[in-house]
């Protein structure tokens, strides 16, 4: 099992080296640079201040200094906010992104596991269709969309009872965090019922399933212990992908809801070819990602004896 | 000769159907068995002949809708176990009847260990605390002659060979001591040492615990070696039952027949190579109005394919294991007499021993 994530974590690390390579040269080749927006710019400030970020060097050796800030945890100042380190936007902000983010992922995952089950075990009655109405409705109505529908409806709801029931926008407590984290969980979540359902359905008609009952166990113990825990296997593999999903959906719905969180910086970053924030942005997303999906696979491998003994 | 004990399990004129979208199969159409305590039934049929619906629909493994039971009973020690509510039916299944299945590499839960299966159902019908039923597990485990069964009962089933696994199904189905053990073809998906091993253990347990065994399987050769009693099944229904000395030696239905002569033998001097039965079994969709063995019988009459036969009581030399046969070739106004009829194919008694 440790030499397992052992093994995991320096495919990590060679993943987030490739997402930063790629990101620089990707970055580096975009028409335009940082400097651009600066309207007195003369060329003696020019060249002092491509000196000062270093921009004046070649790329490849550019290059190198980046990678050898990069491992010592040093993304750089920011290009165009003065006197702001990368490191400081990303540690006063991400928080906020990872709390929503793990709130989306865990909304998605109870319920895509609840109401994929509920749809399998009530398989063409009424009660799976409704589920997959709104499943389908989820899939493809896009977040921004959900997030604008459910901020008016709560609007509404708020005016009718003459009360806050939730704050509309804005972060701080935990009444700001459900409305955002719900929708912004809500297409994972229809996704993962979709998955669950037809894992359910399989594992329901699997030759194990019919030896429990053979041995004539209850309904309620032949689900926990024989259908659940197979069932939610392929729900599990996909859970690394979905983090990633949900983390860069987030952007919009921080946007939405007003939050204070990363993926402001980091379109903004992109529109003004803010060097060194995109790369420490997107850098530290890849490298939260990958993590998020070594853990995924640890708790798998901890579900599926089978990966555990490998 | 053996004689036959109690009547432990009663099937008579059990009728399943499933719904499907080409339409209405008739899998069952009115079973008759029964098995008496101790003893083995052996159940033969070729593939889709409803050997397996006739004993899952009984046990209610069957899923209803699209399956469903539209007449017949099943009556074990009398009472009857077909249409049970779910908490007797639980009571029944795992307690007093276990069962085992074809493929024991799927029929295993991939993510529990052996010894909790093995377990489960002794804290559920036995109600034993978890240390109790795990060392019980572990026992079990041994009985069926599994070497370091207290490691053995910790593994997971990928790490089992399929006639470990058999062997662990074996301790599971047995772990409540019930009086009847189902298996359904149970030695069909191993290989041949293993088969054999596998059968061997099942004697043994019989001898030790003295359930009745109902054998599903289509190998005439598991029949001879195991059997009791045999029933021989053909398109949904029992178209022959005796003693199996009264099947073998006396076969009476013509695909009784057609499958004897379909067994391979390694008897050098029988020059003739196996003779397939030519055609293929009726579609149960539209079930034949008459003997569904008709289209494929070397000896069919007019009769035949307009009527079904009623069951011929014929001699028996077992008591309490009568010996029938649904065919019209058994009837007063047929051209053969009965006696006559294993004769049929051409072979001789001595030639028919061969394959016990």
């Amino acid at each position: 099992m440790w030499s397992f994530i052992l093994k995991r974590l320096v495919q990590g690390v060679i993943t987030v080296w490739f997402i930063a390579t790629a990101t620089f040269f990707a970055m580096h080749n975009v028409p335009g640079d940082p400097l651009l927006n600066d309207r007195a710019m003369t060329a003696a400030i020019r060249a002092n201040v491509e000196a000062k970020y270093g921009l004046d060097k070649p790329i490849s050796e550019q290059y190198v200094i980046y990678l050898g800030n990069l491992v010592q945890g040093d993304f750089g100042i920011s290009f165009t906010q003065e006197n702001r380190e990368v490191n400081d936007i990303i540690r006063e902000h991400f928080p906020v992104s990872a709390t929503l983010g793990i709130l989306a992922v865990l909304f998605a995952a109870a319920g895509g596991v609840l109401w994929g089950a509920l749809t399998a075990l009530y398989r063409n009655r009424m009660p799976d269709y409704v589920i997959m109405f709104f499943v389908i409705l989820g899939i493809s109505v896009p977040s921004f969309v959900i997030a604008a529908v459910s901020q008016l409806m709560l609007v509404g709801v708020n005016s009718a009872l003459g009360a806050t029931l939730l704050p509309v926008a804005g972060w701080g407590t935990l009444s700001h965090m459900l409305l955002p984290a719900l929708v912004l969980g809500l297409g994972t979540m229809a996704y993962l019922t979709r998955l669950m359902r037809s894992s359910m359905l399989e594992v329901i008609g699997s030759d194990y399933v019919r030896t429990a009952k053979a041995k004539g166990l209850p309904a309620a113990r032949i689900f926990t212990k024989h259908q659940l825990r197979n069932a939610i296997l392929p729900v599990i593999t996909v859970l690394g992908p979905s983090i990633a999903a949900i983390t860069t959906g987030g952007f919009v719905v921080e946007l939405v809801f007003a939050i204070p969180g990363l993926g402001r910086y980091f379109v903004q970053a992109v529109q003004q070819l803010d060097y060194t924030v995109i790369m420490g942005t997107t850098v530290f997303y890849g490298a939260f990602l990958v993590f998020m999906v070594i853990v995924v696979d640890v708790l798998y491998g901890f579900i599926d004896p089978r990966v555990r003994m490998q | 000769m053996k004689q036959a004990a109690v009547e432990l399990l009663a099937v008579e004129n059990l009728n399943v159907e499933f719904d499907t979208y080409g339409g209405v199969v008739h899998a069952v159409r009115g079973v008759d068995f029964s098995v008496a305590a101790g003893e083995t039934l052996a159940i033969v049929g070729e593939s889709g002949c409803g050997k397996s619906v006739t004993v899952q629909s009984m046990m209610g493994l069957i899923p209803m809708p699209p399956g469903r039971i539209t007449q017949g009973s099943a009556r074990l020690r009398g009472k009857e176990i077909l249409g049970q509510s779910r908490i007797d039916g639980r009571e029944i299944r795992g307690a007093q009847i276990g069962m085992i299945f074809q493929d024991p590499m799927t029929a295993l839960n991939p993510t529990m260990t052996i010894g909790d299966q093995i377990a489960e159902p002794l804290q559920v019908h036995r109600g034993l605390s978890r240390a109790a039923a795990a060392r019980e597990a572990i026992r079990l485990l041994e009985v069926t002659r599994i070497p370091e069964a207290a490691t053995r009962a910790k593994q997971y089933p990928f790490e089992f060979s399929g006639g470990m696994l058999q062997r662990a199904m074996i301790a599971m189905a047995i772990a409540c001591k019930p009086e009847i053990l189902i298996a359904d073809e149970p030695t069909t998906a191993l290989d041949v040492t293993i088969q054999a091993q596998i059968l061997d253990l099942l004697q043994e347990l019989q001898r030790e615990t003295g359930m009745a065994i109902v054998l599903i399987t289509h190998d005439l050769g598991v029949v001879a070696r195991m059997a009791d009693s045999v029933a021989v099944m053909y398109a949904g229904k029992v178209v022959e039952r005796g003693s199996v000395d009264d099947i073998f030696y006396r076969s009476a239905h013509p695909y009784t027949l057609g499958l004897k002569a379909a067994m391979p033998s390694n008897d050098p001097t029988r020059k003739q190579s196996l003779q397939p039965i030519e055609g293929s079994p009726p579609d149960l969709f539209s079930p034949p109005p008459g003997c569904g063995y008709a289209p494929r019988c070397p000896h069919a009459m007019k009769v035949c394919q307009q009527q079904q036969p009623p069951e011929t009581a014929l001699s028996s030399a077992e008591i309490g294991r009568p010996h029938g046969s649904r065919c019209w070739l058994h009837d007063a106004d047929s051209p053969f007499k009965p006696a006559e009829l294993h004769f049929l194919d051409g072979g001789s008694d001595a030639e028919k021993g061969a394959v016990l």
